[in-house]
């Protein structure tokens, strides 16, 4: 139970297309994160599964039974909302009773589901308090509660951890990841933070503007990018993406450099980018990559370095340790062609 | 627009800064003279003398008025007679038997507030609950019917009472209306239930937009997500109003429970020039009833009007401490969120 697919949905408001056709199919268990920058529709298509909204086309289907038509309450989901949505003047308890009771569930059954749901998140001690009386990460776990007592098909989050402060939201993360393997659920979870999608998802959907990207795991979408968008959007710093011209198995960059492209794939001539992670740049006396030193972030462990490689390219380089390097200097770097990725002119991967 | 906004803001504020400077100097010297207090005293004491000249002061008179008696206006003049005012209004030879009382108006109008106040509050309470629900529904020109409902509010009471008595005359644009329509013609003012009715009515239709805008910006208040999180959930619409929007809505809603109150115990200018009180006594309303024994029969009597005033007023006091305490209350739940 628990297996959505979307077919071709598109919402507009009045003139403007916020979901421009999306196509998903989300297995039953999966943990699927939703991943985009703000404003791409991420919460609009969330709101569409779970029924809030009715998309301006497309079908919506759940373990096979086309529930568009449906009304939010008959699909089975729970929803966490970014706010809560706690209702203020209820306890924990009522809170997380609200919802049954509207199914006329005998009251031994509401009040079991209450204990077994506050027992796991850890939250017995607060069930006779008001949200105004707990923190945020409280609100938080009871928020996930009321969700977790309906027994839902599958649930919907819509960025539940950006109200929680950093350290807060990194314990949440795992916290959440552990409780979708316990309860074995479908679970779709939004962000616009891609290292929340990265250490959560079985499977991240990114999205932008409106149309799915690339759908794929974590590592996937990390080492093998399908398009420029999204070999910028994940990973951390984010990928070095140089234009250029590819001849002869290299891309010349306007600053004159000559960077070796992967053996085995057939880059056609013509307009390219070249992708390199930072992480995959290290120190080569004579190397292809050279820069000026602009900025050195030392973060203990590995540093990363800004620099200027001229003609306004630019260059990010994670590297091991603590390099002594001082600003101004010009480094030289060479890196794996088996690890760098070439886009096309349209911005899709060749390899 | 800013531009014409700014231009009307400078020629406002210009000759208050200019006011601000001359005053700066002697205001510093005020303050090193006389400390912080001097500064607090110097800021209340014109507020301070106005309220005392036309509300403490008037409020002392009228209690010395209550104990006195005579037609005498000036107070030294009058003659002092204890609580017998007091006495007079309140005694009756047998309470179930109103015309028993020695001032059976007071009593008649005394009983009509009541049955006034208890039958307008709730009709009130209820329509503009009614209709602020409707309002927060209503996206479109949202601003256009708040100005509907909220137009009566601003009608001075006395063209409210000339306006509906306009309609609802014996010879009316009403019973003009029901003739037309081949119908007779309703004595709408003159027959004892219908002008209660009407006096109900009619405040209702004047006070509706003030307290169902009170009760529309409480709505407003509500996030949205708690009705969308009601929704997923599957909760029926009278539920969602009983569970989430009344508890939600109360602190506002005993507000305006109470206002209106203390408004209706206090009906008097749009009744008394719609029906005059009439007929009969069966619109005399206990501020109609002060006003005539005070100033307006042949037997004037101002210090039983004041006697009556008095007893009147400390039910004010008692439901405007009660809107006070809510009033705090409601500002420290708001701290605690
Ligand atoms: N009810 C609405 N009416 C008009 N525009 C909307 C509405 N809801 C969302 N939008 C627009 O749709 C776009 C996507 O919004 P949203 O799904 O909330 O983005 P995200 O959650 O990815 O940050 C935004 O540009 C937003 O302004
Ligand atoms: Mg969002």
């Amino acid at each position: 139970m628990g297996r959505i697919q979307l077919h071709d949905i598109r919402k507009s408001f009045g003139a403007v297309d916020v979901l421009k056709g999306i196509d998903l199919t989300i297995n039953e268990g999966e943990l699927v994160v939703f991943v985009g920058p703000s404003g791409c529709g991420k919460s609009t298509l969330l709101r569409m599964i779970a029924g809030l909204d009715k998309p301006s086309s497309g079908r919506i289907e759940i373990d096979g039974v086309d529930v568009t038509p449906r009304s939010a309450a008959d699909r089975g989901l729970a929803m966490v909302f970014q706010s809560y949505a706690l209702y203020p003047h209820m306890t924990v308890r009522a809170n997380m009773a609200f919802g049954l009771q509207n199914t006329n569930m005998p009251k031994p059954e509401i009040d079991a589901r209450i204990s077994e749901a506050a027992r796991m998140l850890e939250i017995e001690p607060l069930l006779d308090r008001r949200p105004g009386q707990l923190s945020g990460g409280q609100r938080q776990r009871v928020a996930i509660g009321r969700a977790i007592v309906r027994r839902p098909t599958a649930f919907l989050l819509d960025e539940p951890l950006s109200n929680l402060d950093a350290e807060l939201r990194v314990s949440m993360r795992a916290e959440l990841s552990a409780l979708h393997d316990r309860l074995g659920a479908t679970m779709i979870h939004v962000t616009h933070d891609q290292v929340e999608a990265m250490t959560m998802a079985d499977r991240i959907v990114v999205l932008r503007a409106g149309k799915v990207e690339q759908v794929d795991t974590p590592l996937n979408l990390f080492n093998r990018p399908a398009n420029l968008f999204v070999a910028g959007f994940i990973g951390a710093p984010g990928m070095n993406l140089w234009a250029g011209q590819a001849k002869d198995g290299a891309v010349q960059l306007d600053s004159g450099a000559r960077l070796p492209l992967p053996s085995g794939v057939t880059v056609p001539e013509g307009s390219v980018t070249l992708g390199i992670r930072p992480q995959h740049l290290r120190p080569m006396a004579g190397g292809p990559v050279r820069a000026e030193v602009r900025l050195i972030e030392a973060l203990g462990p590995e540093s990363v370095v800004h620099g200027d490689m001229g003609a306004g390219g630019t260059l990010l380089a994670v590297l091991a340790g603590q390099p002594d390097l001082a600003r101004g200097t010009v480094i030289e770097l060479g890196y794996d062609p088996q690890m760098a990725h070439v886009f096309g002119a349209d911005g899709q991967r060749l390899a | 627009m800013t531009g014409v906004k700014g231009m009307l803001g400078a020629v406002v504020t210009a000759p208050l800064v200019a006011l601000a400077r001359v005053l700066e100097v002697p205001l510093r010297l005020w303050q090193r003279l006389t400390g912080q207090g001097g500064m607090v005293a110097f800021f209340l004491l014109p507020n301070m003398a106005i309220f005392t000249l036309f509300v403490l002061l008037p409020l002392v008179i009228n209690i010395a008025y209550s104990m006195t008696t005579g037609a005498a206006l000036f107070l030294p003049e009058r003659t002092y007679v204890g609580a017998a005012q007091y006495e007079r209004l309140l005694r009756c030879t047998d309470y179930t038997n109103l015309m028993t009382c020695q001032e059976d108006q007071f009593w008649i109008a005394l009983r009509n507030t009541g049955t006034f106040v208890v039958l307008q509050v709730t009709l009130l309470i209820v329509a503009a609950t009614i209709t602020a629900l409707i309002l927060n529904r209503a996206l479109r020109a949202l601003s256009f019917w708040r100005a509907v409902f909220f137009f009566p509010v601003l009608l001075s009471p006395v063209v409210v009472g000339l306006i509906w008595r306009w309609i609802l005359d014996r010879n009316g644009v009403l019973n003009a209306a029901l003739v037309g329509m081949g119908m007779d013609p309703v004595n709408w003012l003159l027959e004892r239930n219908y002008a209660f009715s009407a006096a109900i009515g009619v405040t209702i239709w004047a006070h509706l937009g003030f307290f169902a805008l009170i009760l529309l910006a409480g709505l407003q208040a509500i996030p949205r997500d708690l009705y969308e999180a009601a929704e997923m959930d599957g909760t029926k619409p009278a539920r969602v109003f009983w569970r989430i929007t009344l508890p939600l809505l109360m602190p506002n809603m005993l507000v305006v429970i109470v206002l209106a109150l203390i408004r209706a115990v206090q009906v008097f200018d749009e009744a008394y020039v719609l029906t005059g009180g009439g007929p009969g006594t069966a619109t005399l309303f206990l501020t109609q009833y002060i006003y005539e024994v005070g100033f307006a029969s042949l037997l004037k009597n101002p210090g039983l009007a004041a006697a009556a005033s008095i007893l009147m007023g400390g039910v004010l006091i008692v439901l405007t401490l009660l809107q006070l305490a809510l009033g705090k209350r409601n500002e420290r739940k708001g701290r605690l969120k």
